[in-house]
């Protein structure tokens, strides 16, 4: 299946033989991935694995050791700084905790992109910050809050709609259920879910929780031994571990919760596709 | 949906070719947008093309207001919108044709749009679904009455200062009596911890900056009484100014800055984590364990950092004198005794402990008002400088009048 992806849909980012290292500290090694045009894909591997500095090598936010990253198909250490703006305007990154400017309010925080890549006139750019505003799910009331007088639901909404504001391609999303109530966290999936299927963009997310994993991922890339040991269908995964990482974690307890709350066998899900929020 | 259904990964492709088409490369050369209308008998015909994208909004915002029709009243007139050159949409330019739509049906005219392509029906109905206008209305307050209400906030949060300035000196006072009762009960290591940071880590900037003011008051006032043939007795000025005010003066505001800041940063850092709610929680005082050995350890450093800067400054003015006014050490010390009585001496070492007291409240107070977030702990810790060196010098004038009003 992975192959017929390869074949008719282009890879908006691949990484290739990418090395990190901190220090003696050797965080990847030989470590390749594709990220295809309008999936979500999802990154697990253990804490401490280096999903997070994965995600900030993505970003040019760390610097890396050896290999490439291209985005679009093109080089990013070798692209002009013109490219390189383009490259940030079109992609976009929620943080662990929203990430928000604290000195602004949240209306200031969604415009922040907007004034630093384009210029637009001041009517439109409220006009379009609202309306980020109201497709996050946030009311037109937090416009004018502080970030500290938001809850963290709404904090990471708010950061979502940042990462919103330029209409990107690719969305970064680093642990976006962390810290949520299980109520917050699945509605937030389908906010992502719906987002993601209505502008059709493509979601690379950082994750631990089985539950975003199985509502919204369509593939999964495993991080594991310091590089991408594996990449398929959540389901897939469960299926067929093949490694002890894979087997530990998508066939523990907690996932077979996930898999088999509805009371149905691993042989069932044979049958049953993933099935998407909306 | 055809193409789809044969797919084994379904939900997923589908997903990915639904928008596919609009967005090629990123080096791809992109579409330049715009529009065109012609008048076609009673009705208007209006064709969109290119890339509707955020990056060009502003041009064609301004191309949606030069359009001369829309100005007029339609009067029932039709506009027919053609999408089918449109070759990318995005939320930005599709709320720009969403806003230029609902414009042209307040003018009066029947909008319709046809060949829309099925994706950017999607969006279309995804953009309407949502409120993009200002649902409330900010207040604003008039210049004169923000100015009173500033003035007021002010005045209010100085008497709140005041009255938990004095509940913590009570409170402090309180734990110290307990302390002389109960000796063993004082945190020792805590104490002694405090007394290295704020007491013997600060003796180096303290000697170097006595020393340093010692000498440029000898300087300038032998440059000074040099006029007069009096240059001998900047000795005796040096001399008390430098043991009544100067020392414990600059001693005091250094040690405000210094050990003030990290009483307020480090309480305050506690106080973010929950940490000073847990030793709550677990029967701790955190009066007596966290303010009581600060203030502690600022009463027995501040005299003897106090001392040192004495020495230090005069030390500063022995050796200029001994360069502009060419006499040893040892008559300087011989001038310094016949000039200056003990008691300035002790004038400066007996508002030390007063000063002690202030920077060890006020720092850990502001500590305390700390709240969750790291603002919060910027905003205190330069509260608890400017406060601390505020009322050290107010402190200072106070001692400065009644002291010379009692003739000491």
């Amino acid at each position: 299946m992975v192959a017929v992806m390869k074949e008719d849909l282009s890879a908006l980012i691949e990484v290739r033989h990418l090395s990190k290292r901190f220090g003696n500290q050797v965080v990847f090694e030989e470590l390749n991935l594709d990220v295809y045009e309008g999936e979500v894909l999802g990154i697990v591997g253990q804490s401490g694995g280096g999903k997070s500095v994965l995600l900030r090598c993505l970003n040019g936010l760390e610097r890396v050791d050896g290999g490439e990253i291209r985005f679009f198909g093109d080089d990013v250490a070798k692209m002009s700084g013109r490219a390189m703006r383009h490259v940030e305007a079109s992609s976009g990154i929620l943080f662990q905790d929203g990430a928000l400017f604290s000195a602004l309010t949240v209306l200031q925080n969604i415009q922040v992109p907007m004034r630093e890549h384009i210029s637009l006139p001041n009517n439109i750019m409220d006009e379009l910050a609202y309306l980020k505003l109201s497709l996050v799910g946030l009311p037109a009331n937090a416009a004018h809050k502080y970030p500290s007088e938001l809850s963290g639901g709404m904090r990471k909404r708010a950061g979502l709609a940042r990462a919103l504001a330029l209409d990107p391609k690719i969305l970064f999303l680093d642990e976006p259920t962390a810290g949520l109530d299980p109520i917050g966290a699945s509605e937030f999936d389908k906010l992502i879910g719906d987002l993601q299927a209505t502008l059709g963009l493509t979601v690379f997310m950082v994750t631990h929780d089985l539950d975003s994993i199985f509502a919204i991922c369509d593939r999964v890339a495993v991080l594991a031994d310091r590089h991408i040991v594996r990449t398929g269908s959540p389901f897939e995964m469960a299926r067929d571990p093949q490694h002890p990482w894979i087997k530990a974690y998508f066939c523990g307890a907690r996932a077979r919760a996930v898999l088999h709350g509805d009371g149905t066998t691993i042989e069932d899900d044979a049958e049953i596709r993933p099935q998407h929020p909306i | 949906m055809a193409i789809v259904g044969e797919n084994s990964d379904g939900h997923s492709q589908q997903r990915r070719r639904r928008r596919a088409d609009k967005r090629g490369g990123i080096a791809a050369a992109s579409n330049r947008p715009d529009l065109e209308w012609s008048r076609d008998g009673e009705s208007i015909a209006l064709r969109v093309f290119g890339d509707w994208q955020v990056r060009d909004v502003r041009r064609l915002a301004v191309t949606i207001r030069k359009l001369k029709f829309a100005n007029r009243a339609g009067n029932g007139k039709s506009v027919f919108v053609d999408m089918a050159g449109l070759t990318a949409l995005d939320t930005a330019g599709a709320m720009l044709l969403l806003d230029m739509k609902d414009h042209l049906s307040a003018q009066g005219y029947v909008v319709s749009l046809h060949k829309v392509r099925e994706a950017d029906e999607i969006l279309f109905q995804l953009i309407s679904r949502h409120p993009r206008e200002k649902s409330e209305i900010v207040q604003k307050r008039s210049m004169v009455l923000s100015l009173i209400r500033d003035v007021g906030a002010v005045v209010v949060s100085l008497w709140r200062d005041v009255i938990e300035m004095t509940a913590m000196v009570g409170q402090v006072t309180v734990a110290l009596l307990m302390l002389c009762i109960k000796p063993w009960r004082i945190r020792y290591t805590s104490l002694i911890h405090h007394l290295e940071h704020a007491g013997l880590k600060a003796v180096l900037i303290i000697s170097l900056i006595c020393f340093l003011i010692g000498a440029v008051i000898m300087q300038q006032s032998v440059e000074q009484l040099r006029a007069y043939s009096a240059e001998h007795f900047s000795i005796d000025m040096l001399g008390i100014l430098a043991l009544r005010e100067v020392g414990v003066l600059l001693t005091s505001i250094m040690i405000a800055g210094r050990s003030g800041a990290a009483f307020t940063a480090e309480i305050g850092s506690m106080k973010m984590r929950e940490e000073v709610d847990a030793m709550r929680a677990l029967g701790i005082d955190p009066v007596e364990t966290l303010i009581v050995p600060r203030v502690l350890a600022m009463l027995i450093a501040l005299p003897l950092l106090t001392f040192i800067g004495d020495i230090m400054c005069l030390a500063g003015g022995a050796m200029i004198a001994s360069q502009m006014l060419e006499i040893d050490l040892q008559s300087f010390m011989q001038r310094l005794n016949d000039g200056v009585e003990i008691r300035h001496f002790y004038v400066g070492l007996i508002k030390t402990p007063f000063v002690a007291v202030i920077i060890g409240i006020v720092g850990t107070l502001e500590g305390m008002r700390v709240r969750g977030s790291a603002e919060s702990l910027g905003t205190h810790v330069r509260a608890s400088v400017v406060k601390s060196i505020f009322l050290v010098i107010v402190l200072d004038a106070m001692f400065a009048i009644a002291l010379t009003a009692i003739g000491i």
